[in-house]
């Protein structure tokens, strides 16, 4: 009986918590990007190419992102501004068709949102282009994207990440001053 | 004898009290003070008594199942929903910034300006319109709390035909057709308009307009706070066209306000209060203002007086007849007195009136020092009545002024305007027999209510049921829609175009700043729809085409019209030239000598709510929860007696006494109000609601139905008798007060805490470092280093008045819930900032002191060591951050803050209160974006407005400068009528703010537990003769 106390708790314990952490431990670092959203690219109601638009066509970000250097919203643009050129330009394609009627029903086009913070944080956009941050450096090479996918986390970690050690983050800036990190700054 | 019944004269009176309660104990604290959290907290809570009986455990294991077969059952966890953008973007908009509209508030006839924050279209806040020349920048309580009504649950929605509260939709061409029909079809019978105070001058060119058209439309006006003893005294005094002159607050030295409440309920208190307060700034104390306060009632005008006078109803008359014989004696306007009271005068002396009057050696100073001031201020002086006072003093009143020469005071550039004139009481009782005769064919209301205002046995009620056609306009139920055919739903105040001009000087402009949520109209388009002749074809900017044309017809434009109309729209007013008024040529006629209030064993006074108005208001939860100024009570009316007479009959706060007057009787619960006169009751009008969304039902208890008439609000024929039973009120002012156990033995512990702190103006002059040295602390800790900006808050006590309007602000401003009166009895209001009250003295002659207290955001903060999870923290700039996410409602933090400042979400109590009624629709439309709404479990507490700093510190990172104390303003500061609150960067050295911070008579409650709070409080000075107080 003793001897089987014995294997139990000498054998048979430590590899069952060697499994179950292992597990554990292989699963949350696999699971990581797939749980911070990383990857995440949905279909959406108009297939619009940033790729063309802003790559290819070199349409300046704030064309149609106009609260961006404004306010705490980047803002996604109105049909409105769409049809500013597409009242003329590709109205046979099946997509701009589909633009136009949203556009002509006066409701909004339902797009899928891909970056999103959590609700508790209010990320500010203008204090972050204002200080000369590019949009690629949280969102990514969108100007290459047919279908844009979410590349970094939104995490807190990647605020901090950040906000720490901006020169090493964004080396791209010849003067970075470090990130507020105290809790009302972005929580409040 | 029994602790109650003691004489207070055995009483230490070195004590400073919050309550007569705690006065009695000798300041021995109760329970109620000892305990953080009250009795009672955790018994809701236990699982046995809870419906549903599952245990803790049961439903944790519930609840991790569920949770694990949702978690398994989803399919698209990454799935962040969708981003809506607009179709079209409406041009003055950019998503996340804030747009301004100025405008005019419509809580009260005193038509303030206002300037209405919207985001995103849904307008979140209301402040004043600082170019308005009257308000100036500030509003009061209810102007702030209006936001709440226009997304009320429970507004009417669509027209109604009404039955006995039953309520069925109907169209508003049907509702339209049968008010036409009758209207064409009138006859030599009559169409009765009631109305209250009309201040547009165009809706009451579209209502001529509309008689016009059709001659049997009678308008009748009435208020149930209608100011009608001064005018017809004015009118008495200065001419039958005259009406009540614009006073010169500001330039008066020396003010008696004589049962008025000038920062409260009389008059136009925004105005008032700022200038009269800013005459009691400590850097020029010269300048200083003398208060006197004679009242029965104990206003906050009384509370902030430099000497009060406790007088009964029945001595108003000798009051004044005693201060013109001792101003008349002494020579001054002496040949002004009319020869009926020049003979009887001989009998009104102050020693004799101070006799009758039972004045402490106190008061007698006091006296004697006002007759004094009135003789040697040369025309600084005024004299100003209350709206309870009867016609025969203001009268006397305003004799008295010109005998002084503070009819220097009566502005000579600006005067009130009145579009119209209150109906008489004959009027109105004609109107009701008309009624009953049948005559009145068609009956509107138009945004009154009649039914509860109007005295109880007028008899308008049944009269009203021989009318056949009654229509009201109303946006929520009231006792008049109930019994009326048909009601009218009305657009709010920030859905309506409009106009409004009370002072010559200024005409505010309306406009609106979302569409009408509702199938709703405003009240002129209505009239304009009748007006046409026809129910078809209306159009939501018929008004506005109206308001133009009649704008454009007024004025004398060179140029644009359409330019000027924006200009005047973008301002929300126009500023009119200031042509000389009428001189105020003071003939009287007849000066009754006869007191018109006999001396009898009680008197009763109904007093205007201060934040109910007329009833108006007493569905919106942010004002019925706004503790009063003085007793603190939220949630009732009640009883005010006194000390004395509540010995003298037996009862205690929360006893039950029976109030009859002219036979009418009421059970109101009791509270015995320090200061009050001896049986004297003060009662407060706008409670009792019968008919009303849930909100404002069975709140208080009804006294208008002691009033015979709408003038007349002070009676000295009433019996008071207790009664058996017992009623809670929801009283705050034993609430979060400061944890005193260590000192409580110790004499004067009051004094050795220097909560409060006080001296004269003498005091200051002759010592400015009369409040002596400050604590040298030594700390253990390293101090915090502060590299940009530590925000920080100076109150000036001189100034604060005590209103409460800075507490709804805040509440609006930072989404603090309302959590109703079961949860206020058990110490869980939410308001972030509180208005502490104490008093010093006696019940009999108590100075109270104010105090408004918040999160003092302690460089070492006792919350920030003691969070098991670190919620809460201290910021680079000084901020003790409260981080909701972390916090897991261990309430710590709480029991350790010494200023008891911190709120803790007993509930989520938007769902809790009144069913969830604050949960409906579309009540969140009207929440600040910048501001997490707390869940239930968390604690919660002020946050400087720290959004408001962030939103300024983004703007100064953007543009590259750097962000200075002055650029940002807290929502309280914003509020502040008196200028009390000024909010800045303690690092910015040479600022005014820093000086005044650091001012000789700033201190810190508390400061000798160094925890090293970033708020400093300016002493009070209290401007009397002597060095003492």
């Amino acid at each position: 009986m003793s001897s089987f106390i014995n294997y139990l708790l000498r054998i048979r314990l430590p590899i069952v918590i060697f499994v179950a952490l292992a597990s554990f431990v292989t699963t949350f670092y696999v699971s990581r990007a797939e749980r911070d959203g990383v990857g995440y690219a949905p279909d959406q109601p108009i297939n619009f190419s940033h790729k063309l638009h802003a790559g290819t066509m070199k349409i300046d970000c704030q064309y149609c992102h106009t609260g961006v250097e404004k306010t705490r919203f980047a803002t996604i643009p109105s049909a409105a501004i769409c049809m500013n050129c597409h009242t003329q330009a590709r109205t046979d394609r099946p997509d701009i068709i589909k633009l136009t009627e949203y556009y002509k029903s006066g409701n909004p086009i339902p797009w899928k949102r891909i970056h999103r913070t959590a609700e508790y944080a209010y990320f500010n956009h203008s204090v972050h282009v204002g200080t000369g941050i590019d949009c690629t450096s949280c969102h990514g090479d969108v100007a290459n994207m047919d279908k844009v996918s979410q590349v970094k986390p939104f995490n807190m970690n990647a605020c901090l990440d950040c906000h720490r050690n901006p020169e090493k983050q964004l080396p791209y800036l010849k003067q970075v001053k470090k990130g507020p990190e105290h809790c009302w700054a972005c929580h409040r | 004898m029994d602790e109650h019944n003691k004489d207070p004269k055995d009483m230490n009176k070195d004590l400073l009290w919050r309550s007569v309660e705690e006065y009695k104990s000798g300041g021995k604290l109760d329970d109620v003070h000892y305990n953080e959290f009250m009795p009672g907290v955790k018994e809701e809570f236990d699982p046995a008594k809870m419906g549903s009986g599952i245990s803790r455990r049961k439903f944790l294991a519930l609840l991790s199942a569920s949770a694990a077969f949702t978690a398994a059952g989803c399919s698209d966890y990454r799935d962040k929903g969708e981003l809506m953008p607009y179709n079209k973007k409406p041009e003055e908009m950019t998503i996340g910034e804030a747009n301004y509209y100025a405008s005019t508030c419509s809580s009260c006839a005193h038509s303030c300006g206002i300037l209405i924050k919207t985001r995103e279209g849904r307008p979140i806040k209301v402040d004043g319109n600082p170019d308005h020349p009257v308000s100036a920048g500030k509003i009061c309580a209810k102007g702030h709390a209006s936001i709440m009504d226009l997304y009320d649950p429970q507004r009417f929605t669509e027209p109604q035909v009404s039955k006995e509260g039953i309520y069925d939709l109907i169209s508003w061409k049907d509702v339209d057709n049968k008010v036409l029909l009758a209207l064409s079809t009138l006859g030599a019978g009559e169409a009765a308009f009631i109305s209250n105070k009309i201040s547009s001058p165009t809706a009451m060119k579209l209502m001529t307009e509309l008689k016009e058209k059709y001659k049997g439309i009678k308008y009748y006006y009435y208020d149930l706070f209608n100011d009608a003893n001064r005018s017809a005294a004015w009118r008495e005094c200065y001419g039958e066209d005259s009406t009540p002159a614009v006073i010169k607050w500001d330039q008066a030295d020396v003010i008696v306000a004589l049962e008025a409440n000038l920062y409260g309920t009389d008059g136009n208190s925004v105005e008032q209060q700022r200038l009269i307060t800013s005459r009691r700034s400590v850097t020029d104390t010269k300048k200083f203002n003398r208060i006197y306060a004679a009242e029965a009632n104990f206003s906050s005008t009384g509370a902030n007086a430099d000497y009060r006078l406790r007088i009964k109803p029945s001595q108003y008359h000798d009051f004044v007849m005693t201060l013109i014989n001792e101003v008349g004696k002494r020579g001054k306007g002496k040949g002004l007195i009319p020869k009926e009271i020049a003979g009887v005068l001989s009998g009104f002396s102050a020693e004799s009136f101070a006799k009758k009057a039972g004045f402490g050696p106190k008061s007698v100073k006091a006296l004697n020092s006002l007759v004094g001031d009135l003789l040697s201020t040369n025309g600084k002086s005024i004299v100003y009545a209350g709206e309870t006072v009867p016609v025969e003093v203001h009268v006397l009143v305003n004799l008295l002024n010109e005998m002084t020469g503070g009819s220097s005071l009566y502005s000579n550039t600006v005067s009130n305007v009145e579009l119209h004139k209150y109906s008489t009481a004959t009027e109105i009782a004609d109107l009701i027999s008309k009624m009953k005769s049948g005559k009145i064919k068609l009956l509107v209301n138009l945004d009154a209510n009649p039914v509860y205002h109007l005295p109880k046995d007028s008899g308008f009620v049944a009269a009203l049921k021989s009318v056949p056609l009654v229509v009201s306009l109303a946006t929520l139920q009231n006792e008049t829609t109930f019994v009326s055919n048909f009601v009218l739903p009305l657009n709010h105040n920030f859905e309506n175009w409009g106009d409004a001009s009370v002072r010559s000087n200024v005409t505010s402009t309306m406009q609106p700043v979302i569409a009408p949520l509702y199938n709703t109209r405003q009240r002129e388009a209505i009239l304009l729809q009748w007006l046409s002749g026809s129910s078809e074809g209306y159009k939501e900017t018929a008004y506005l085409d109206y308001l133009k044309a009649s704008w454009k017809e007024s004025n004398d434009v060179t140029g644009s019209f359409d330019k000027f109309w924006s200009g005047i729209i973008h301002d929300g007013l126009k500023l009119e030239k200031e042509n000389k008024t009428e001189d105020y040529k003071f003939a009287v006629e007849k000066v009754a000598s006869k007191n018109p209030l006999n001396e009898a064993k009680f008197a009763v006074i109904l007093a205007q709510s201060y934040a109910l108005g007329d009833g108006k208001h007493a569905n919106n939860g942010w004002l019925q929860e706004l503790p009063h100024p003085i007793s603190k009570v939220t949630w009732d009316n009640y009883a005010a007696i006194s000390d004395k007479t509540s010995r003298e009959i037996g009862v205690k706060t929360n006893s039950l006494v029976e109030v009859e007057v002219n036979g009418k009787k009421v059970v109101l619960p009791v509270l015995i109000q320090p200061g009050l006169a001896d049986n004297t009751v003060v009662v407060e009008l706008g409670y009792g609601r019968t008919k009303s969304p849930v909100v404002a039902l069975e709140v208080g208890k009804d006294v208008s139905l002691f009033m015979k008439s709408l003038s007349h609000r002070v009676f000295t024929n009433a019996t008071v008798t207790p009664v058996d039973g017992k009623y809670i009120l929801a009283s705050t002012q034993d609430h979060h007060s400061y944890d005193e156990t260590l000192v409580k033995d110790v004499k004067d512990a009051h004094l050795k805490r220097h909560i409060i702190q006080e001296g004269t103006v003498k005091q200051y002059e002759k010592n400015p470092d009369f409040l002596g040295k400050k604590h040298a602390l030594i700390s253990l800790y390293d101090e915090h280093k502060y590299p940009d900006n530590k925000w920080g808050i100076t109150i000036d006590l001189n100034k604060c008045t005590g209103c409460g309007n800075c507490s709804v602000a805040c509440s609006i401003e930072n989404n603090i819930p309302v959590v109703g009166k079961d949860q206020v009895i058990i110490g869980r209001e939410m308001q972030w900032m509180r208005i502490d009250r104490y008093y010093a003295g006696t019940p009999e002659e108590p100075v109270a002191s104010y105090q408004p207290m918040m999160c003092q955001h302690c460089d070492n903060a006792p919350c920030e060591n003691v969070c098991p999870v670190v919620a809460t923290t201290h910021s680079i700039d000084g901020l003790n951050q409260m981080v909701y996410n972390r916090c897991v409602g261990t309430r710590y933090c709480s029991n350790n803050c010494p200023y008891k400042v911190r709120r803790f979400n007993f509930y989520d109590f938007r769902d809790h209160f009144a069913k969830g009624y604050y949960y409906e629709q579309p009540v969140n439309l009207g929440h600040n974006p910048e501001v997490s709404v707390r869940p239930r479990g968390v604690m919660e507490k002020c946050t400087f407005c720290v959004h408001r700093i962030e939103e300024e510190r983004s703007k100064a990172v953007a543009t590259g400068r750097k962000l200075k104390g002055s650029d940002v303003k807290t929502a309280c500061q914003e509020a502040c009528p008196a200028e009390a609150i000024s909010f800045g960067d303690l690092v910015e050295k040479d600022s005014e703010f820093k000086k005044f911070h650091d001012h000789n008579l700033a201190y810190h409650v508390l400061e000798e537990l160094n925890v090293k709070p970033n708020i400093s409080y300016i002493a009070r000075l209290w401007n009397t003769n002597t060095e003492e107080v």
